[in-house]
């Protein structure tokens, strides 16, 4: 019996480690999928396009040409367009993450009236898509304030809390830090300020990296606004620039993918630095709402 | 007794009103952005709908025109509602099934799972114009990598990004690329699945397909509601390939309602009329996002039978 019970164990065990094996086969087929696409840019921007035309292709360039990458700037001026992109980027993302800081603990810890419908009103705006109030924004920077070919349009929205989601998301976490700590340090003698920045602002360090890294991300992706609001060579951003490098060359797919792999390389580079909370972070957006 | 209760309360009082100040105080960002930021903005939108607005001369208020104009006359408008939602539709469920899938597999007992963990969400950190760029080439019709899979298993080669039938499809393949975040909230959901449940339907011999279908999935309902609601808004409001490589085209089949409103509004001026099909767009948003939260108490479960 004991020995029939064992075999079970076993088998289950072994029934176990088979499926543990077929998943991780699977696993590293897919990881070479997601992967492969980006590789297979990489590799063309090395290749001389008498290369990349080659039948069968080659999957490996036959020797790397680094020069396609300096005649690639030569035209298109990534570091101009690095640091513009940045001095949209960086701005935004300390003024969002700081408003969205101070508003998320006024919703979770101090009592005022109105706060429901304030706070219904945060709820409600979030899932209004910022496509659909563009262009009355757009009137109001250009026409109403005269800022036309200005980074502000894209950089002061954030400091309006960093957007409701994001207040949201800071507001989520203080709810979880206890509030004894609060009470104590206003036993004593801390005001509201000072319990915020010494006591709530430690406890939440994880969730303020996040919502970093989401406005990050998302002015990282936001062609149309730039687009949109800026018409000079002078502040041209990664995104722009890559587009009309396309344009201006159409066919010359070599250096195209040389420029499409300098875009790609700061992102890569903040993502293996900070992969922790990358990670962890986009896991707490799931978990606290 | 009376007095003293009647004084504390009075400080309690004045200390709460000295709360709300600071809470005001503290809510002005909040305040600026709902009021200056979201809401008169969406005021906006509504207001200018009803005029023809060219930019340069003043604005002519001229009723419903541009909406009856919107559904009687425009042909790109009714297609840019059918190519946004098709592909919405593709994309999500693609996005959904790809990443829960890749997730229940990260979720066995396998090495090195936070390494592949990061390998698949390494898409979501690349700048999206980069991406569809990159992308255009491997759609490429004759050198492509795509097309080079293709004949190797001896099938022809296909226009993706030049037909107007696949072009939506390839576009929405790219999304599905890019959902490395949904894996990562998925998994992070199957990993708070009480393990307990999983073994105690195994004692009642419940084979695999049976507990992820009555354990795993009731379990992920929160998560995959937040997941569905997150992509259907993202995916909703594509813009960037069109922008940066299909310019709606080849005919509309790529004329996302973002991209339609941008060129109404930016290239030709119209904004009265673009407007209008902001509005719209909103509401069909409001209506999606209306459907999944009404039908959400229906098919999702909460622990604790809340």
């Amino acid at each position: 019996m004991k020995h029939k019970e064992k075999n079970l164990f076993k088998s289950r065990k072994r029934k176990e480690m088979a499926v543990s094996l077929i998943s991780l086969i699977i696993i590293i087929i897919m990881a070479f999928a997601v992967l492969f696409p980006i590789w297979w840019i990489f590799r063309t921007s090395l290749m001389s396009n008498a290369e990349i035309y080659k039948y069968p292709p080659l999957f490996f360039p036959s020797k790397f040409r680094i020069s396609n990458y300096t005649k690639t700037l030569e035209e298109f001026d990534f570091w101009k367009y690095f640091f513009n992109t940045m001095t949209i980027i960086v701005p935004s993302v300390i003024g969002g993450t700081l408003t969205a800081t101070i508003c998320g603990y006024a919703f979770a810890r101090l009592r005022f009236r109105g706060k429901k419908f304030i706070f219904s009103l945060c709820v409600g705006s979030m899932l209004l898509p910022t496509m659909v109030t563009l262009i009355p924004l757009y009137i109001m920077w250009t026409k109403g304030l005269g800022l036309v070919d200005s980074y502000l349009p894209m950089i002061l929205p954030y400091f309006t809390g960093g957007g409701a989601f994001n207040i949201f998301l800071i507001r989520q976490f203080i709810m979880t830090v206890p509030r004894e700590l609060d009470e104590a340090a206003t036993i004593d003698g801390a005001g509201r300020f000072r319990i915020l920045t010494n006591i709530i602002v430690p406890a939440i360090k994880p969730a303020m990296i996040v919502v970093a890294l989401l406005i990050f991300i998302g002015l990282w992706n936001d062609l149309l606004q730039q687009t949109v609001y800026i018409n000079s060579e002078a502040k041209t951003t990664i995104a722009i620039g890559l587009t009309n490098f396309r344009g201006a060359l159409k066919a010359d797919w070599s250096l195209t993918m040389a420029a499409t792999c300098m875009s790609f390389a700061p992102g890569v580079i903040f993502y293996l630095i900070g992969q922790k909370y990358f990670v962890e972070g986009i896991v707490m957006t799931g978990m606290k709402n | 007794m009376s007095i003293l209760f009647k004084k504390s309360k009075r400080r309690r009082s004045r200390m709460s009103i000295k709360e709300e100040r600071t809470a005001y105080l503290y809510l002005i960002p909040a305040f600026m952005g709902l009021t200056f930021i979201t809401y008169l903005p969406l005021l906006g939108v509504f207001g200018i709908s009803f005029f023809e607005w060219k930019g340069i001369s003043a604005p002519r208020f001229n009723g419903l025109d541009n909406y009856i104009k919107l559904f009687t006359r425009d042909h790109f408008f009714i297609d840019s509602i059918k190519v946004t939602v098709y592909f919405s539709l593709i994309a999500v469920l693609g996005s959904m099934i790809y990443s829960l899938f890749i997730a229940m597999l990260l979720n066995r007992k396998i090495p090195a799972r936070g390494f592949f963990r990061a390998i698949f969400y390494v898409p979501y950190v690349l700048p999206a114009t980069a991406v569809y760029i990159g992308w255009s080439w491997l759609y490429e019709t004759n050198f492509g990598l795509f097309n080079y899979l293709l004949t190797k298993i001896g099938l022809n080669r296909v226009q993706f990004l030049a037909s107007s039938k696949l072009v939506v499809p390839s576009l929405a393949v790219i999304s599905v690329w890019l959902s490395g975040n949904l894996i990562v909230i998925f998994l992070a959901g199957l990993q708070n699945v009480p393990r307990i449940y999983h073994e105690a339907a195994e004692i009642d011999g419940a084979n695999s397909w049976q507990r992820f279908r009555h354990i795993t999935i009731p379990c992920m309902t929160p998560i995959i509601f937040y997941n569905l609601l997150m992509s259907l808004v993202t995916n909703m409001q594509i813009v960037v390939p069109a922008l940066s490589i299909t310019n709606g085209g080849p005919g509309n089949a790529s004329m996302f309602m973002t991209y339609l409103m941008y060129r109404y509004a930016f290239l030709s001026n119209q904004i009265g009329y673009a407007c209008a099909i902001s509005f719209i767009f909103f509401l069909i948003i409001a209506i999606f996002t209306g459907i999944l939260f009404a039908t959400s108490k229906a098919w999702i479960f909460y622990e604790g039978g809340d």
